[in-house]
Parts: structure tokens; C-alpha cells; sequence
């Protein structure tokens, strides 16, 4: 439809009226030539004519598009109706521009995070390899299991194997040195993501075998960043840890792994190698048409193989091989997270909708007479219903394009405050971003409200009663008991939904200060950690990574303001690395060992710079190093746990034993008992810790080590450590001999991270829940002006009979009080039924919190008493002469 | 839609006007008060037209391609537009003649029985 089609519209209206005239002129001559006058003449030929102007109309609007016209018309009308209500129309459609910019907010991070696909090519395809057991699935992998199942060529069409994390890896050889995520993969990896290559190659084959010599592929931010995207770089060399490295390709900037990667080198494992320890993961792409469970039955068999190669010990009884999707895994649970926001965001677009629909029953009555006057003047019902639907979409449009800038500019901001712990929305959400699915969501969300909102009102205003409705009073034409009733119960209505919402909120909020709460077990003021990459050829054995330990921390003790400094090889309130353990000269039965723990290797100084109180017996000393007697000191959980009634120092531990060559070592003698840390998150109870020398580590499994995770440190200070950052990072550097560090953070801001999808969590719900409030306070304030406006004349004939002002008031605040009340009843018991799907995210209350249950309908209902205050007090200020002389 | 006074005449069925215009269109180019004239003289001022009513119907011709037109002078000297009757029109009028007199004669058959 062009405007050319208009245009032309109005030019054929023109060139008909000149015919019209034509025709005029020959029926005039014509009665001219019959004798009659000119008058006359002229009279006869109009009335033989018809009315022109009737004629020129249906021509007109049989050239239209009779809805379109009509549209066009009810939408300026609409407008202009608008425009002259502007306090109405601000409050609705900023009413609206909230309920759908939380909705948009939420939807644009479900949309990130669930809905768009994993950022590589066919990603239904791609699969994680997990290890099964009665207890669930696990990812993980050895070298014997990766090699076995890379031979299953009949369901995948690449296997390819990465690093968990990564150590991290030096790049050395320059005044600079910088510490990188630098990630071990296998060959196919790059083609079974389907990594874009700039420039250069990836690995071949040959290179990703053992002896395949040092070669390396960049990725683009490092190319960019450190070499200044020099285009000559693919083919030269690099130093990775005093080694160098030959650069051989670059990949492109789209490829973003979920494992962050600065730089790729290969694996370079020796597939016959029978070492069970697990230290990679491995994902697969899924040959073309093998669905999942064809896979899963296929690795079942696989694991009958495995068990006949490795001896039936070589996997845990019941436990086999699997596939999971890979999307699947990195989402984890944060989609039923998700989910749960989306319902209370819901909730909240429906107390908005509510909301305007209760405002605009109150306009619906103040323009009865409107309605009344253009269904006399022949509007039909279905026009007057479209016209107050096209009234309604025009708010809640409007409402919608302002919602959906808030929304989005609103997620951002609060991501960027707090990430949440949301995977996959990029650094501080900058992977959220507008597309057509956020526009879509939009905008239907914006028409399904206009229509929810919309329709109530205007079925009942088209309703009304012609004759009454004219023949009423202006100054206090009523709607009518049936929508006073409706908007009675929209209050009902408002005032559940809100108390659903707030008992949410109050839960999710003791949660939170139940988390906060929880004392970790270690010091987290002015403790700073940061991660030291121990890789490369130099630190394949223990006595040089004591070394550096060691210097590094007499170093530090020198620094003034520095009470210790302490080294371990995994990260509090991270999670360790589980290892089995033996009791010496404890029957173990029928299992293969007395237990499982956590396991995780420190310096002397660990203990005392994060301030883990040591409860018996001694810790750690400088001299505790490979040359001393083997020792371990294992936590209260450890010690209630496997000794319940016995002396644990006085029993000695053999651990790992049967894990593999790399932990092969002698047994420990237990010399003490430190306290619990949550190193699972302050949601966990502490579970059992032993922890060992650094400097009495077997070397192999330094070696592997090193491969696995960066040497972690902590630095205890007098002052605010950050203003000591400088000073530890260099003592650090040169007490290793040119080491740099990274991932420099104070204990605190870990610890925010670690409970900071509570925070979200809280932070989301507490503005859900007061906006619900805020709204719900609206429409109970709306409702009870109305009534009393309603009732002036009823109220000034009480006063007139003697009622007293107080009567008046109670009256009003009893019937406000009674819908707040039935609201309230209604919303605590939708509330019972609904926070049993908080369950997973509350911790130290139930969901039945009786706190949360009672505070709530009390803060209500108070919010409530201070909205009808105001109308109550109107209702004592009404003059009974003014009331009794409308009439 | 289009008759006035009708009493003999009845409804004429829908589309019947557009078959008489364009049957008066085939003597030769006319305007529309020439139109309006023979239609009612050659029916024997049986059928009257509303005289305006004639235009929309042949507009509605012209949109279909059945009749084009032009501006031009009439016999009084007078500017008129000219309606022209277009083959697809002659094809039309045939079709629409034959509908026709297959629908009266279905009628006629039915009246004759009572009334014959």
C-alpha cells in the first residue's frame, strides 16, 4: 500500500466530481430542451441525479481498505483521547513500561544463555564425553580412555581432547613476561569446534604426538593485543616458559571457547600410555544422524572394552561411559534459574496489567457518557470495543518501546554490577545483545498485554446501559456495580500476585543473609590471592618448585606490612581435586580404599596467612620438605568422619593409592587437625580435607601438576593488600626467577563471586517484589478514591443523618482493608503452593518460612492501610450540603 | 442496489447493471448521461436509473478492464468522459448475456407451469 495509492485515490475523487458535474449539465439541457425553466430545469436534474455527495463517499471508501481507514481513524482518535488524560496516560504507560522492561530484562538473558545456540557450527551435534556411575555422570578423562574412545569412528566424527581449566602458561623472552591461558588440546580440536583459521594451520597430527616438537596456535585477541596483529607472525617463534615455540596459525575472533583461551598447544600424549589419572575433558561431534541414546549405547559396550583392556578395577562398579550434550553441560541448572525468574517476572507484567486495566475501568466510567453518545450516534458495540483496544495497544506499545530500552539497558547495568555467575552472557554481559528474538518477545508481549489489559475494560464499558447512561448525572456517572466489582476483584487480584512475589523476595533475601553469614573457616580480610603458572620443562620435579615457594616466600616476610604468605595448589571455595585414601592397617573390606577426600598440596605458610585455626597436634614447618619424614594434616570433617572414635594423629594415611603412577608415594603420618573451610560454596557443608607439603609432592605428580593448575598464593597483610599489589608481584618475580602472576583478587571479591547468584538473585526478586507492592499500593489507593468519589452524595446524607467522621472513615478503611485481606489469604496460599519451586535456591530457611509467611501479609496489609488512609480521610472532608446540592 | 422505483422490476440480480451498460456500450463510446438515457428509453422507462448510481458501476467496469474511457465533447458541446467498451468487455457482455438468458428461461420455465 503506497502513498501513491492515495494520492491517486484522491485524484480520481476529483475527476468523478467533474463528471458528476458533466452529467448535471446534459440533464439540464436535456429538460431544458423539454420547455421547462432554467430553475426548474436545474432542480430536476439534481433530485434525478440522486445525492452526489453519497455517491462520491461510497466510491471513495470502496476504494479503501475499509480497516485500514478505520484503524488509521481509532488510532489518531486514541491520541487524541490520550493526549487529553496525559496524568493517565504517563502513569499507564509507565506502569506498562516497567512490568514489560523486567520482562524484556529477563528474556534477553534467557535468550543468551538458553535459547541461542552454542556460538559454534551445528552445535546439536557436539557432545561431552562423561563418565557414568550409579551416582550420576561426570566429565573427565585419561589418556587410555580418550584413546579408546577416539576410536569409535561408527558415532563420532572427531574426539578431541582439552584441558578443565589449564595452569596457564609464561610467555617469556622479553621484558614483559605474561602469564596466558594457555589450553592443551588434541589435533581434531580445532576442526571438530570449527575453530576459523586467519592465518596459518592448526595442528597436525604428527605435531599432536609425542615428540611432535613446540608449536603453538594464537588466538586472535593475543595476536592482536601482544604481537599488534603482525602479519608475519605465523611461522615465527615465541617463548612459552624459556621454551620456544613455533606459531602456526591464528584463529579468528569469533571463535570464543568456554574455556577462555589465550594461546593452543598440543597435547602431544602417547595413546598407549596406561596411566589412569584423569586430568583432561573430552568433547565429540556426533556423526550425522547418531542421535544421543545410539551413542550411549554404543559407549556402554565401549566400557565392557575398557574393563576387558585395563582389568575390571580400571572403572568403578556400575560405572561406564556416556554423552551428554555439550549446551546441555555448560547450561547446567542455571535454565531452571532462569525459569524461576521468568515466573516472577510474569508476575510482575501481570500485576501491571492488572494495574491499567483497573485505571482504565475508572476512565472507562468517567467517559460513560462518551460511549453513551457515540452508541446513540450509531456505533456498534464491536466499534466501540475496537476503539478502546486500539486505546489500549497504543499504551501498551508505547509502554513496550520504552520497556524494551529499560529492560535492556537495565540487564546490562545490573550485570555489569554483578554477573551472577551466569555462563555464557560474556564479560559483564556483553554477550547479550538486541536481536530479532528480544525485538519479537517484545513486541508480542507489549500486543498480548494491550489485549489483556484492553479487554475487560472495554467489553464493560460497551456494556453500559444507553439510556441510564445519558439521562445520569455528569459528575458522578457510575460504571455500574459490575465493574465496580470487577475492579475489586483486579485488586484481588493485584494484592495475591504481589504477596506471592514478596514472600519470594523474602525468602530469597534470608537466604542471602543466611550465606553471608556462614563463617568459610579462613580469613578473607586483607588477604590477597593471585595464580603463579609453574609450567614449562624447569618445574617438571618438586625441589624447584619448593624453591620457589620457598624464596618467594622469605621474600615476602621481608616486605614490610606482610604477616605471611602461604601457597597451595587449588583455590578455597573453588573446589580441590578428590583423592582416595587409605587408613594404614585398617580393613578396608570389600571396597578398594577406606575413603575419599579432598586433596590439595601447600606450603608451611598456608594455614596461618588465611588463618585456618590448626585444632590439635602441629602444621607444617619449612623443614617438613622431601627429605623429612612423609606427613599430612587432615581437617575436623576428615577427622569426624573416618574416625569417629579413634585418634586420627596417631594412625598414619596412605593416599592415592591405586590412582596411578604420577601419586605413587609412601604412606603419611597424620600430625594434625586443622578446622573446616566451605570450600564447596558457604551453601556446603565442609566436607573432609587432607592436605600435604608442596615440597613432599612426588615429582610426577608435579609434573602433572603443573599441567593441571597454577600454584596459588596468599598474601596476609597489616594494611589493605591491594596497596601492596606492586610490591608482592614483584618480590614474586624475582624470587622465581622472572615469573609473572595473575588473576591478582582479594578473598572478598572471591568470595562475592561465590554467592553472587544469590545476590542476583535477591537483588532481581527485592525489585520484583517492590515494584509488586508499588503497584499493588496504586490500584488499592485508585480503587478506594474511586469508591468514595463515587459516593459523595451517600456519604454527605450519612453526615447529614448524624454520622460521625470516624464512622465514615472506618467504613472506608474496612471495605479498602477487606479486599487487601481477601488478596492476601488468596496470595499466601497461591504462595504455599509456588515456593516449593524455590526449594533448590533457599538456603537456611524452608519455603514454608513462617517469617517470611507472616511479615509479608503484614507489610502488606500496612501498605495498604497508609493507600486507603488518604481517601479515607476524603471520605470525613465531604460536605454534606455540597454532596446533596448535585443533585 | 441500483433501482429506484422498482415495483415491476423487482431486485434486478446483482451485476445486471454492469451486463446493460456494457450491452448499451456496444452501439458505440458514450458518456454516462447518454448511458443512463438509452438504458432507460430502450427498457421502456421500465427500469430507471438513479442516475448517480450508474457512475460507481462504471468505475467498477473500468477497474476490471471491461470498459476504458476518455475525456471528450459531447453532441451539446459540452466536456463529458467517454466510455468505451474493451474486448475483454465484449467478451464479458457475451458471458453475462448468456448467464442471463439461461437464468430466465430457468425461471420462465417454472413460472409457465402455474401460469400457463
Amino acid at each position: 500500500m503506497s502513498l501513491r495509492w492515495f494520492s491517486n485515490r484522491t485524484r480520481k475523487d476529483q475527476d468523478f466530481a467533474e463528471e458528476i458535474e458533466s452529467h448535471v449539465a446534459h440533464e439540464v439541457d436535456a429538460n431544458t430542451a423539454h420547455g421547462l425553466s432554467p430553475e426548474e430545469a436545474r432542480r430536476k436534474a439534481h433530485l434525478r441525479f440522486g445525492n452526489a455527495r453519497t455517491v462520491r463517499e461510497r466510491e471513495w471508501s470502496d476504494r479503501s481498505l475499509p480497516w485500514f481507514e478505520d484503524l488509521k481513524r481509532d488510532f489518531s482518535f486514541a491520541l487524541r483521547a490520550l493526549a487529553k488524560a496525559p496524568g493517565f496516560a504517563i502513569i499507564a504507560v509507565v506502569v506498562i513500561a516497567v512490568g514489560i522492561g523486567v520482562n524484556t530484562a529477563v528474556f534477553s538473558v534467557i535468550d543468551a544463555v538458553l535459547l541461542k545456540p552454542l556460538t559454534y557450527p551445528n552445535p546439536e551435534e557436539l557432545v561431552s564425553l562423561t563418565n557414568t556411575s550409579p551416582e550420576g555422570s561426570f566429565p573427565g578423562a585419561s589418556i587410555p580412555r580418550f584413546s579408546l574412545w577416539r576410536q569409535q569412528t561408527s558415532i563420532f566424527q572427531q574426539v578431541a581432547a582439552y584441558d578443565f581449566g589449564g595452569a596457564g602458561l609464561n610467555i617469556t623472552g622479553s621484558d614483559h613476561p605474561q602469564q596466558v591461558e594457555g589450553v592443551h588440546v588434541s589435533a581434531d580440536y580445532f576442526a571438530m569446534f570449527g575453530a576459523p583459521v586467519v592465518a596459518g594451520r592448526t595442528f597436525t597430527a604428527a605435531e599432536d604426538s609425542p615428540n611432535g616438537g613446540h608449536v603453538t596456535v594464537l588466538s586472535y585477541g593475543l595476536w592482536k593485543s601482544r604481537y599488534g596483529g603482525n602479519p608475519n607472525i605465523v611461522g615465527s617463534t615465541i617463548q612459552l616458559d624459556g621454551q620456544p615455540y613455533l606459531v602456526v596459525g591464528v584463529v579468528g575472533p569469533k571463535f570464543v571457547t568456554d574455556t577462555p583461551a589465550d594461546l593452543w598447544v598440543p597435547f602431544q600424549f602417547d595413546l598407549n600410555s596406561k596411566d589412569m589419572v584423569v586430568f583432561f575433558t573430552v568433547a565429540a561431534r556426533l556423526k550425522n544422524g547418531v542421535t544421543i541414546p545410539q551413542a550411549n549405547a554404543q559407549l556402554r559396550l565401549v566400557a565392557d572394552q575398557f574393563r576387558r583392556l585395563y582389568g575390571d578395577d580400571s572403572l568403578p562398579h556400575g560405572g561406564g561411559f556416556g554423552v551428554a550434550s555439550l549446551q546441555q553441560e555448560l547450561i547446567g541448572d542455571t535454565g531452571s534459574r532462569l525459569l524461576v525468574l521468568w515466573g516472577a517476572v510474569a508476575f510482575v507484567l501481570l500485576i501491571a496489567c492488572a494495574n491499567v486495566a483497573n485505571l482504565l475501568l475508572a476512565r472507562a466510567a468517567a467517559r460513560k457518557r462518551e460511549f453513551a453518545t457515540r452508541a446513540a450516534l450509531g456505533a456498534g458495540r464491536g466499534q466501540i470495543i475496537r476503539q478502546l483496544l486500539v486505546e489500549s495497544l497504543t499504551l501498551s506499545l508505547t509502554g513496550g518501546l520504552i520497556g524494551l530500552g529499560l529492560g535492556f539497558a537495565g540487564v546490562r547495568l545490573l550485570l555489569k554490577m554483578n554477573s551472577g555467575d551466569i555462563p555464557r552472557i560474556g564479560e559483564d554481559g556483553a554477550g547479550i545483545t538486541l536481536d530479532l528474538n528480544i525485538l519479537l518477545f517484545t513486541l508480542g508481549i507489549s500486543i498480548l498485554t494491550g489485549l489483556v489489559f484492553g479487554m475487560v475494560p472495554a467489553i464493560s464499558a460497551s456494556r453500559a446501559n444507553l439510556a441510564a447512561a445519558l439521562n445520569e448525572n455528569g459528575t458522578h456517572a457510575s460504571i455500574g456495580v459490575r465493574s465496580g466489582k470487577l475492579r475489586s476483584v483486579l485488586v484481588i487480584a493485584e494484592m495475591a500476585l504481589t504477596v506471592v512475589l514478596v514472600v519470594g523476595a523474602a525468602l530469597l533475601v534470608r537466604t542471602f543473609m543466611n550465606l553471608q553469614a556462614v563463617d568459610p573457616g579462613f580469613a578473607m580480610h586483607n588477604v590477597i590471592s593471585m595464580s603463579m603458572s609453574v609450567s614449562g620443562d624447569r618445574f617438571q620435579k618438586t625441589a624447584p618448585v619448593a624453591q620457589v615457594i620457598q624464596q618467594g616466600t622469605d621474600r615476602l616476610h621481608a616486605v614490610p606490612g606482610i604477616i605471611d604468605a602461604g601457597v597451595s595448589n587449588c583455590l578455597p571455595m573453588a573446589g580441590g581435586f578428590g583423592m582416595s585414601f587409605d587408613v594404614v592397617g585398617r580393613p578396608k573390606g570389600n571396597s578398594p580404599s577406606t575413603g575419599g577426600a579432598g586433596f590439595c598440596s601447600i606450603s608451611y605458610g598456608y594455614f596461618n596467612s588465611l588463618k585456618i585455626p590448626l585444632l590439635r597436634g602441629r602444621s607444617f614447618t619449612k623443614e617438613d620438605d622431601a627429605a623429612a619424614p612423609l606427613v599430612a594434616v587432615i581437617n575436623q570433617a576428615m577427622a569426624r568422619q573416618y574416625w569417629p572414635n579413634g585418634d586420627p594423629l596417631k594412625e598414619r594415611i596412605l593416599i592415592g593409592a591405586g590412582a596411578g603412577p604420577a601419586f605413587a608415594e609412601g604412606s603419611r603420618q597424620v600430625i594434625g587437625i586443622v578446622g573446616d573451610t566451605h570450600d564447596g560454596g558457604p551453601n556446603r557443608d565442609p566436607s573432609p580435607m587432607m592436605y600435604i607439603p608442596l615440597a613432599q609432592m612426588p615429582d610426577l605428580e608435579t609434573a602433572l601438576n603443573s599441567r593441571v593448575a597454577p600454584l596459588w598464593w596468599f598474601v596476609r597483610s597489616q594494611v589493605d593488600p591491594r596497596t601492596l599489589t606492586k610490591t608482592i608481584t614483584t618480590a614474586l618475580r624475582e624470587a622465581s626467577d622472572g615469573l609473572p602472576v595473575a588473576h591478582i583478587r582479594t578473598m572478598e571479591e572471591i568470595e562475592a563471586t561465590n554467592i553472587a547468584r544469590q545476590r542476583l538473585n535477591m537483588m532481581l526478586l527485592a525489585i520484583f517484589g517492590s515494584a509488586g507492592l508499588l503497584m499493588a499500593a496504586i490500584g488499592v489507593y485508585g480503587v478506594m478514591s474511586y469508591s468514595v468519589q463515587q459516593r459523595t452524595q451517600e456519604l454527605g446524607v450519612r453526615m447529614a443523618l448524624g454520622a460521625q467522621a470516624s464512622n465514615l472513615r472506618n467504613m472506608v478503611i474496612r471495605q479498602g482493608m477487606t479486599l487487601t485481606l481477601i488478596g492476601v489469604v488468596v496470595g499466601a496460599g497461591g504462595a504455599f503452593w509456588l515456593t516449593h519451586f524455590l526449594k533448590s535456591f533457599l538456603f537456611g530457611v524452608k519455603p514454608l518460612d513462617p517469617i517470611s509467611f507472616i511479615a509479608t501479609p503484614l507489610l502488606l496489609s500496612f501498605v495498604a492501610l497508609v493507600s486507603i488512609w488518604a481517601p479515607a480521610i476524603r471520605a470525613t472532608r465531604v460536605d454534606p450540603m455540597t454532596a446533596l446540592r448535585v443533585e | 442496489m441500483v433501482m429506484k422505483r422498482p415495483p415491476e422490476a423487482g431486485e434486478i440480480l446483482q451485476g445486471t447493471l454492469d451486463m446493460l451498460i456494457l450491452r448499451t456500450l456496444v452501439l458505440g463510446p458514450a458518456h454516462g448521461h447518454t448511458i443512463a438515457q438509452a438504458i432507460e428509453w430502450t427498457s421502456e422507462n421500465a427500469l430507471e436509473i438513479e442516475q448517480g448510481s450508474l457512475y460507481p458501476a462504471l468505475h467498477r467496469l473500468e477497474d476490471r478492464g471491461w470498459v476504458s474511457s476518455e475525456w471528450g465533447v459531447s453532441a451539446n458541446n459540452r466536456r463529458a468522459k467517454f466510455y468505451r467498451l474493451t474486448i475483454k468487455g465484449r467478451k464479458e457482455l457475451n458471458d453475462a448475456t448468456g448467464r442471463w438468458r439461461r437464468m430466465t428461461r430457468a425461471i420462465g420455465l417454472i413460472l409457465g407451469e402455474s401460469f400457463e
